[in-house]
C-alpha cells in the first residue's frame, strides 16, 4: 500500500488519508493524541473505497472533502465522514481530462477549483455549478502540482516536463514558464526533469522533483539555495522559518532558507510521498507523513516521530 | 468241682489214695473189707457200687450227716475242759512228786490220748463239715452261675434279635427308591393281570408288588423303544455323513467353476466374485476402515467411476484379532508382568526395551488395510493407503503416485511427488504431524512417546481428513458437527476426493512445468498467451530449490516472514530472470494447497546497485502486479497455469521495467542497454514514478493500473 494524499479536516480532528487502491481512510486525531490512547485508536475509524484507481489529491474545503482519482473528482461531506456515514456527496466526471487513469492534483481559492490532470491542461471549475470556467494551455506534460499564491492571485503550476509555469487567474494567462531542469544547479539530469512539488510563501518559491529542491525568489527568478538532498522530493511546505520536505528516503528533511539541511528525522515508510501540517488546530498540532507503507506517521513534535497511525 | 477240692487235699491224704486201690481191690474182691483200726486210715471215701451191697464201710462222712454240730461243739468243749482238767491233774501229781512213768500219770496220759483223739475227730469232722458245707455253697453257686449263664445267654439272644427286628423294620427296599406312577394312574393305566384290584385295594404290599410289576413292564417297553430309537438315529447320521461328503466333493468342482468364470465376469463388468470376496474380507475390517471403505466404494459407484477400493492385509490375523480380544489383552497383561518379573532380576539395560515392546504394542496396527486408487485422465495413478492404529483409535494413510510416463529430469521438482508431504495441508493447516486424537495424549505419556510425528514416516499419516472419512470425530476439531459416522465420512467424501485429485493433478502439472523451468523455457500455455506481449526478452536463467532455512536468511523475504505468510510445510524455489545486466531474483513461496493459494514472490534486483521491494516503489509494484492478480492470471480451469504466467509476467515487468528507466532520463552517456520496445503510454506516473506494468491486450501497450 502507498498513501499518496492527506488532508485535515476543517476542524482539524480529522485526518484523511487516500490510498493507492482508491481508499479513503479517516483517522480521529484527537483519540489518537489523547492520553488513554490504545492501539485501536491507530486505526482509521472509517474506511471506504472512494476510487477505482489511487486518490492522488485530497482537498478539504471548509465543508466538504475533495478526493480525486481515476478520472473523477469526488466530494464528501464532513459532517457525514465524521459520522462515519461514506456517502457521496457529489461526483464530478472528468472525461475530458485526460484517457482513463490519470493523476490530478488541485488547489482550491475562493469556490474555483483548479485542476491539473494528464491531458496536460489546467482547468478551473466553479465549486458550486461544477461548470468548469476556464482551461489553462501551456505544458506539454501531464501536470504533477499547483499551488496559489494569495497574494498576487497567481496560479503556480509544475509537471512532467519540467516546467513550472506562473498563471494570472483572473487573466487565465501564462505569466512565467520557469524550466527548472536549465539551471545547472539544480538540474539532476540522472533523475529526470520534471518537478513534482511546489510550495510558495509570498515572495518564495519551493520545487522539486527530478532536478534538487530549491528555493527560488520570484521575483528575480532565479534559484537562491538549492538542498542537497539526495533523492526525488515529493512534497515540500514552507513552515515558519524552516522547510520541510519528504521524498525518496525515508526520512523528512528539515532545512533552512539558506540551504542547509537542518536534520534529517527518520521515519516508517521507505519513501514518502505526502506531508501534511495540521495548523487549523492548535490542540492537534501535529505533522502527518504517509509514503510507501500502510503507516503514517505523526510528529507532534516536528523534531521526532510520535507514533504510527495504521492504514 | 467237688472232685477238684478233694484234688487240692491230695497231698494231704496220699494215705488215702495208697488206699484207694486196696479199697477198689477190696472192692473188686467182694470181699468184705474190715478196716484197720489205725488212725491212718481215716477220711475215706465211701465208696458204694450197686454190687455191693452189703459191704459194710466205716464213712465218716456218713457219720457226720447224723451227728449234730451243736453237740459236737459241746463235745469238744468238754473235751476240753477234760483235757484241762487232766492236765491239771497230771500237773498236780507230778509236782506232787510223782514219778514220771507212774500209773495214774499214765492212765491220765491215756486219757489224754483219748481226748486227743476225740478232739482230732472232732477237728475232722470240723473239717469235713467245712468241706461238706463248702462244696454245698460251690454247687449251689455252680448252679446259680449255669442259670445266670443261661440268663445273659437269652438276654443277648433277645437284644440280637432286637437288633434284628429294627434292622428289618429300618430296612429301605430298593423299591422305595423307583419312582412309581401314582395309584390312581397306575389303576387307571395298568392292565387287569397286573394291576389285581381285588388284590390290591386291601392288600398294600400287594398293591406295591403290583405298582413294581407295572413299573419293570413300563421300563422294558421304553427301553426297546430306546434302543429303536437310536437304531435310528445311526442310519439317519450315516445318511447325513454321506450327504456332507457328496457335497464336499461338490466344492472344488464350484470352485473352478467360480474361477472359470471370472474372464467372463470382466468381460461384462461385473465382478460378483471379487465384490463378494470383498464383502467376506471387509467383515473383519474395524469400524472405521469399514466406514471408509463402504462410503468410498459408494462414492466411486455413483460418482467417480475412476475410484477404487481394496482391501489388502492379513485376514487371518484380522479374524484372531477379532475372535479373541479380551484373551489375547490378558495374555499380553500376563506377558507384560511375567516380563516385568523377570525383568527386574536383571539389569537396568532392559528397561528401555521393555518400553519400546509397550511402545510397539500401543502403535500397533490393524492386520487389514485399505487401498483407495484414484486414477486421473492422463493415466497416473494416486494410491492411497489407509491404517488403522487399534489402540490408538486413529486412522492414517500413506500415498504413492505411479504416473503413465516417466517422471524425471526435474532436479527441483523432488519435494513435490514426495510421499510424505504430498497430502500436506490438503484443507488448510491440516499438517498430519500431530495425532488428532487427544486422548492419545495420555497413552503417549504411559510409554513415553513424545510427538507423535516421529512415526509419522512409518505409520502414515494421521490428517484430520482422513479421520472425517473414516466417521471419526474428535471433539479437539474447529466446527462441532452433529454428525458421525457413515453420515460424517459420506459429507466429506465427495470434497476431499475432489481435492485428492486436484492435488495430484497440480502436482503431477508442477512437475512438468518444473522440469521445463529447469531449461530455462516458462511454459505458457496457448490459453494464456493474451496476458503477455509477443516479444519477452527477458529469460529465466535458473529455477533452484531452497530449504526453509535458505529462505529464511534471504534478506528481502524479511518482509513476508514478518507477516507470518510462510510455514515450515512450504517449498520454497529461487528463479533468476535475466537481461543483460539485469539480475532479478525471486523467492518463491509455494503452499502444499496450490493452486489455490497463490505462489508468493519476493523479488530483489541486481542492476546498478541492489533494490528490492522494499527500498523501491517500482518493485514493490512488480511484486504486487505478480502476487496480487490471481484472476488474471490463473488461466483456465483448472488453474494449474498459475505459477508459470506469473513467472512470465516477471519476465515481462521486467523488461518494461529497464526498458522504461532509461526512459527517463535524457542526455545519459553513451547508448541506452535497453532499448525501449514497449509501447507504454505513460512511463511514470505520479510522484512515485510508477511503471505501466499492466499489459493491455489485444492493443499490446502497457498502462497503469
Amino acid at each position: 500500500m502507498s498513501v499518496f494524499s492527506q488532508s485535515f479536516s476543517p476542524c482539524g480532528r480529522f485526518l484523511a488519508a487516500g490510498n493507492n487502491y482508491g481508499e479513503i481512510a479517516l483517522f480521529s486525531l484527537s483519540a489518537a493524541l489523547s492520553p488513554d490512547a490504545s492501539e485501536g485508536s491507530q486505526k482509521p475509524i472509517l474506511n471506504f473505497t472512494a476510487h477505482d484507481g489511487p486518490v492522488f489529491s485530497l482537498l478539504s474545503t471548509d465543508t466538504h472533502l475533495l478526493s480525486a482519482g481515476n478520472g473523477e473528482i469526488s466530494a464528501w461531506s464532513w459532517a457525514e465522514l465524521i459520522k462515519k456515514v461514506s456517502q457521496l456527496f457529489s461526483k464530478c466526471m472528468c472525461i475530458f481530462l485526460g484517457l482513463g487513469k490519470m493523476y490530478i492534483s488541485f488547489h482550491c481559492c475562493d469556490n474555483s477549483l483548479i485542476v491539473g490532470g494528464g491531458d496536460n491542461n489546467i482547468h478551473i471549475m466553479d465549486m458550486e455549478t461544477g461548470i468548469f470556467k476556464s482551461v489553462l494551455k501551456g505544458h506539454t506534460d501531464y501536470i504533477h502540482c499547483l499551488c496559489f499564491k494569495e497574494r498576487e492571485e497567481e496560479i503556480l503550476s509544475g509537471g512532467e516536463d519540467g516546467a513550472v509555469r506562473i498563471w494570472d487567474s483572473r487573466t487565465n494567462r501564462p505569466v512565467h514558464c520557469i524550466e527548472v531542469f536549465k539551471y545547472e544547479e539544480c538540474a539532476r539530469p540522472q533523475f529526470g526533469k520534471w518537478i513534482s512539488c511546489l510550495a510558495t510563501d509570498s515572495d518564495w518559491m519551493l520545487c522539486g522533483g527530478g532536478p534538487s529542491l530549491s528555493l527560488w525568489h520570484l521575483r528575480s527568478m532565479s534559484p537562491t539555495s538549492v538542498f542537497p538532498l539526495p533523492g526525488c522530493q515529493r512534497e515540500a511546505v514552507f513552515h515558519q522559518d524552516l522547510i520541510m520536505s519528504v521524498g525518496e528516503g525515508p526520512y523528512v528533511s528539515h532545512c533552512l532558507h539558506g540551504g542547509t539541511v537542518k536534520a534529517q528525522i527518520p521515519c516508517t515508510p521507505s519513501s514518502l510521498n505526502t506531508l501534511a501540517l495540521n495548523l487549523k488546530n492548535t490542540e492537534h498540532r501535529v505533522m502527518t507523513v504517509g509514503g510507501s507503507s500502510h503507516q503514517i506517521d505523526v510528529f507532534t513534535n516536528f523534531s521526532y516521530r510520535a507514533f504510527s497511525l495504521s492504514f | 468241682m467237688s472232685s477238684d477240692a478233694v484234688k487240692k487235699r491230695k497231698p494231704k491224704v496220699v494215705r488215702n489214695e495208697a488206699g484207694t486201690p486196696e479199697t477198689k481191690r477190696s472192692r473188686a474182691e467182694g470181699d468184705q473189707v474190715t478196716y484197720p483200726a489205725g488212725p491212718h486210715l481215716i477220711g475215706q471215701r465211701k465208696l458204694i457200687t450197686a454190687k455191693n451191697q452189703e459191704v459194710r464201710v466205716y464213712n465218716e462222712e456218713v457219720e457226720l450227716e447224723d451227728r449234730d454240730p451243736q453237740q459236737d461243739y459241746m463235745l469238744y468243749k468238754d473235751t476240753c475242759a477234760d483235757l484241762a482238767k487232766l492236765m491239771a491233774e497230771i500237773q498236780e501229781l507230778k509236782s506232787s512228786g510223782a514219778k514220771v512213768g507212774s500209773v495214774e500219770i499214765e492212765e491220765r496220759h491215756r486219757q489224754c490220748s483219748v481226748h486227743f483223739i476225740t478232739l482230732k475227730k472232732l477237728n475232722r469232722l470240723a473239717h469235713m463239715r467245712l468241706k461238706k458245707g463248702r462244696d454245698q455253697t460251690h454247687e449251689a453257686k455252680q448252679r446259680v452261675d449255669v442259670l445266670h449263664l443261661q440268663l445273659q445267654n437269652l438276654l443277648y439272644e433277645v437284644m440280637h434279635l432286637q437288633k434284628e427286628i429294627s434292622k428289618c423294620l429300618e430296612f429301605k427296599s430298593q423299591h422305595e427308591e423307583i419312582e412309581l406312577v401314582s395309584e390312581e394312574e397306575f389303576f387307571q393305566e395298568a392292565p387287569a393281570e397286573i394291576s389285581r384290584p381285588h388284590v390290591t385295594r386291601d392288600d398294600n404290599h400287594q398293591l406295591t408288588l403290583a405298582r413294581l410289576d407295572w413299573e419293570l413292564e413300563q421300563r422294558k417297553r421304553l427301553a426297546e423303544q430306546y434302543k429303536m430309537s437310536l437304531a435310528r438315529k445311526e442310519k439317519i447320521q450315516k445318511a447325513i455323513e454321506q450327504k456332507r461328503e457328496y457335497l464336499s466333493s461338490l466344492q472344488p468342482g464350484l470352485q473352478n467353476i467360480m474361477q472359470a468364470s471370472l474372464p467372463v465376469q470382466e468381460y461384462l463388468s461385473m465382478p460378483f466374485e471379487q465384490m463378494q470376496k470383498q464383502a467376506e474380507v471387509a467383515r473383519h475390517l474395524p469400524p472405521p476402515l469399514y466406514v471408509l471403505l463402504v462410503q468410498a466404494a459408494a462414492y466411486g459407484q455413483a460418482c467417480d467411476k475412476t475410484l477404487s477400493v481394496n482391501i489388502s492385509g492379513d485376514v487371518d490375523e484380522a479374524k484372531a484379532l477379532s475372535r479373541r480380544p479380551e484373551d489375547s489383552q490378558e495374555d499380553e497383561s500376563d506377558s507384560d508382568a511375567e516380563e516385568e518379573q523377570q525383568n527386574t532380576k536383571r539389569r537396568r539395560a532392559t528397561v528401555g526395551v521393555q518400553l519400546e515392546d509397550k511402545r510397539k504394542a500401543m502403535l500397533r496396527r490393524h492386520p487389514l488395510s485399505l487401498c483407495v486408487d484414484l486414477k486421473c485422465k492422463d493415466g497416473s495413478v494416486l494410491h492411497l493407503f489407509f491404517y488403522y492404529l487399534m489402540n490408538l483409535n486413529i486412522l492414517t494413510v500413506k500415498t504413492k503416485v505411479s504416473t503413465a510416463t516417466d517422471l524425471s529430469g526435474a532436479v527441483s521438482a523432488g519435494e513435490l511427488l514426495n510421499s510424505e508431504s504430498l497430502l500436506n495441508c490438503l484443507y488448510a493447516s491440516d499438517h498430519g504431524k500431530e495425532t488428532p486424537n487427544p486422548a492419545n495424549r495420555y497413552q503417549f505419556d504411559k510409554v513415553g512417546i513424545t510427538t507423535f510425528a516421529d512415526y509419522v514416516s512409518d505409520l502414515g499419516h494421521p490428517y484430520v481428513w482422513v479421520q472425517k472419512l473414516g466417521g471419526l470425530q474428535f471433539s479437539s476439531d474447529g466446527a462441532q458437527s452433529e454428525l458421525r459416522g457413515s453420515a460424517l465420512s459420506a459429507s466429506h467424501m465427495e470434497k476431499t476426493m475432489k481435492l485428492l485429485r486436484g492435488r495430484l493433478q497440480a502436482r503431477l502439472a508442477l512437475h512438468k512445468q518444473f522440469s521445463s523451468l529447469e531449461h530455462s523455457i516458462i511454459p505458457v500455455s496457448s490459453e494464456c498467451q493474451h496476458l503477455f506481449p509477443a516479444k519477452v526478452v527477458s529469460g529465466l536463467t535458473r529455477w533452484t530449490m531452497m530449504s526453509y532455512q535458505e529462505f529464511t536468511e534471504l534478506g528481502f523475504v524479511q518482509h513476508v516472514l514478518k507477516a507470518g505468510l510462510v510455514c515450515e510445510t512450504d517449498l520454497f524455489f529461487m528463479a533468476v530472470v535475466e537481461r543483460g545486466t539485469a539480475r532479478l531474483l525471486a523467492a518463491v513461496v509455494l503452499n502444499p494447497r496450490y493452486p489455490e493459494v497463490m505462489p508468493l514472490f519476493s523479488l530483489s534486483l541486481h542492476w546498478k546497485g541492489e533494490r528490492s521491494g522494499r527500498t523501491e516503489d517500482n518493485l514493490r509494484a512488480m511484486e504486487s502486479e505478480v502476487n496480487v492478480f490471481r484472476a488474471e492470471l490463473q488461466g483456465p480451469r483448472p488453474g494449474l497455469q498459475l505459477l508459470t504466467n506469473q513467472i512470465q509476467r516477471l519476465c515481462v515487468c521486467l523488461d518494461v521495467y529497464l526498458e522504461t528507466e532509461s526512459q527517463v532520463c535524457d542526455g545519459s552517456e553513451g547508448p541506452r542497454e535497453f532499448p525501449r520496445e514497449k509501447m507504454c503510454l505513460r512511463t511514470a506516473r505520479g510522484p512515485s514514478r510508477l511503471k505501466p506494468f499492466k499489459y493491455n491486450h489485444p492493443q499490446g501497450f502497457f498502462s497503469h493500473r
